[in-house]
């Protein structure tokens, strides 16, 4: 188990504060975050590439752990087969069972053709398959990933995330991954902590921390896509002008977020109880490979998502007059 | 926005041209006068002069042993000044820096307070490095290293240090690390700042003349003959070092290419 108590750590321009973590044996353990949260400087200090200012890091100390770098610094003196073996040359382990691992392990990740190559003509994913190969030869119990898949288009970045899960599941290792992207972590992770300013804000479940984000910036970050803000009395804040009904009683001033998949769209009202009810009229429609955002004015610009079927079916044009219903309990209120 | 035209790029082109010719020109025709005015069985025999040839010889050995010790010393203080923040970093810089600004003639005058006969190391050790080999050696290193160490600084500057770090994860410790990470990576930077360093070795009288004017390196010996003897006398000596520096370098220039 690794465990970080009480870790601080000044960089100059931000510093990492009261980082407290404790990661599992075996875990798949992501840490999100927007750009420059210090995501990276805190997996270099569990790794003790960097040390802490103070507070403990314990369970990494002289265990073999593999680091992987965003933009893997592969040596570029050193060619892919070098480049694999050199954690078992370190090592000093025979030839012939450097070659017999680095084969291996080349073959499962589809490299064997490479291996005597310059590791300068490499693509982008081949690179990012050495380095893993790499970090994975010399069989680490932990293994660090530092934005594996930032610099990689999408088909190459879902069929990383693919590679990671089956590596995970092959090597029983503990994986620690930073990523900026949610949808990553909540595709990989066991676990994630959402890190922010260098404080880690949120740690859970990637559900929990998805449909209860406990603050306006967990939320913003994990997507929800309409935040309201202002004085709650009665249970209902003024939105535009009219009131949304929230689920919190009092407050001199609070955020209410909601989703855009958690925000109905219709024609006409639909007869609910305890539903909040609001007529807009849709001044955009923003087209995904998943679906469609549309965007509705209705006193403030709320954001409602669709899928491409019911984006058809309701035959949804600007300028159209439609309801949005609002699911109470699909309303988070945060007093920060 | 003015456009930009062929007319005048043809000027810009055209000046930046003749700029560049006549520095080339500066350089170029003293040069090429002493290879023309220089009477070829004069430069063979003194090719074949024995104080001559000991003089080029001890020239290039003396200026390829500072450069080795260079490299020794050099290499670790440029990795430091590379990869360390420190107080006091910026003032070893500015020593680094020193011996190239200040006249040569002065940085001979302290070597030889420190080294000379009348020095507290001398007092202690009844040794000196006045009148030897090792003395213009030490000439040599003192004027030239600054080349040496800053282009090695330079080089390990651009290495990214997650290079390192990658190594280290994958359990080098920091010799291992240095040694086949760092170091093979600047490689191209230390060859080239080895290079200068040796040609500002060959090349250096001032220090040289004060710490050792026997045995004499062919700097020395150039001016000696010019001041006895004259310009005529100079001249063989002077054409033959010259060319004998070109070989060298156009030979370790070769090799940097194909090292790339």
């Amino acid at each position: 188990m690794i465990r970080m108590e009480g870790v601080e750590r000044n960089l100059g321009r931000f510093s990492l504060r009261d980082i407290n973590l404790c990661i599992a044996e075996g875990e798949y353990f992501v840490l999100m975050g927007p750009s420059g949260a210090g995501k990276t400087v805190l997996l270099e200090l569990m790794a003790g590439l960097t040390t802490a200012d103070c507070g403990r890091v314990t369970g990494v100390n002289g265990r073999a752990l593999g680091f992987i770098y965003q933009d893997y610094m592969l040596f570029p003196h050193m060619d892919v087969f070098e480049n694999i073996a050199y954690g078992l040359k370190v090592r000093k382990m025979n030839q012939e069972e450097i070659r017999a691992r680095v084969d291996n392990l080349a073959e499962e990740l589809r490299l064997l053709h490479l291996l005597r190559r310059n590791v300068r003509t490499l693509s982008g994913g081949e690179q990012q398959r050495v380095a893993i190969a790499r970090a994975l030869a010399i069989r680490p119990k932990l293994l660090l990933l530092d934005e594996p898949t930032a610099a990689l288009d999408r088909a190459n970045r879902l069929r990383t995330q693919k590679l990671l899960r089956r590596l995970h599941g092959l090597t029983g290792a503990t994986f620690v991954q930073v990523t900026h992207d949610f949808e990553e972590a909540l595709s990989l992770a066991d676990r994630v902590a959402l890190m922010m300013d260098g404080r880690l804000i949120q740690t859970g479940p990637p559900d929990e921390i998805l449909t209860r984000p406990v603050s306006r910036d967990v939320a913003d970050f994990m997507g929800y896509r309409n935040i309201f803000s202002g004085p709650v009395r009665q249970g209902r804040m003024r939105v535009g002008d009219w009131d949304l009904q929230v689920p919190l009683e009092e407050s001199e001033f609070a955020y209410a977020a909601i989703r855009a998949e958690d925000i109905l769209i219709s024609r006409k009202p639909l007869e609910s109880s305890a539903r909040n009810h609001v007529k807009g009229r849709i001044s955009g429609v923003l087209g995904y490979s998943t679906g469609a955002e549309v965007l509705v004015d209705a006193g403030v610009e709320l954001v409602v998502g669709i899928t491409r079927t019911s984006l058809d079916e309701m035959g949804i044009r600007v300028g159209d007059e439609v309801v949005l219903t609002l699911k109470v309990s699909a309303i988070r209120c945060f007093e920060h | 926005m003015k456009a930009y035209t062929g007319n005048g790029r043809r000027v810009f082109a055209g000046v930046f041209s003749v700029f560049g010719f006549i520095l080339i020109l500066v350089i170029a025709v003293p040069l090429l006068r002493m290879l023309l005015v220089v009477d070829a069985t004069e430069l063979s025999r003194t090719a074949a002069d024995n104080e001559v040839r000991s003089a080029i010889i001890l020239t290039l050995r003396a200026s390829l042993w500072a450069t080795l010790a260079a490299l020794v010393l050099g290499v670790p203080l440029a990795w430091i000044l590379a990869r360390h923040k420190f107080p006091g970093r910026r003032v070893l810089e500015g020593i680094i820096d020193l011996p190239v600004i200040i006249p040569h003639t002065a940085a001979g005058i302290a070597l030889l307070s420190v080294w000379g006969r009348q020095s507290l190391f001398h007092r202690f050790t009844g040794v000196t490095v006045v009148g030897t080999e090792a003395g213009i050696s030490l000439a040599m290193f003192f004027v030239s290293v600054p080349f040496l160490v800053n282009a090695a600084k330079s080089g390990f500057r651009l290495v990214d240090e997650r290079y390192e770090k990658t190594a280290r994860s994958l359990g080098a410790g920091p010799w291992k690390t240095f040694f086949s990470v760092s170091l093979p990576m600047v490689r191209k930077s230390i060859l080239s700042g080895s290079i200068m360093m040796l040609g500002r070795g060959i090349s250096e009288f001032g220090a040289v003349v004060i710490l050792a004017y026997h045995p004499m390196t062919a700097p020395v010996m150039i001016f000696e003959r010019f001041q006895n003897f004259g310009l005529q006398y100079a001249l063989p000596v002077t054409v033959l070092l010259i060319l004998i520096s070109l070989l060298v370098f156009i030979g370790l220039r070769l090799v940097e290419e194909r090292r790339r």
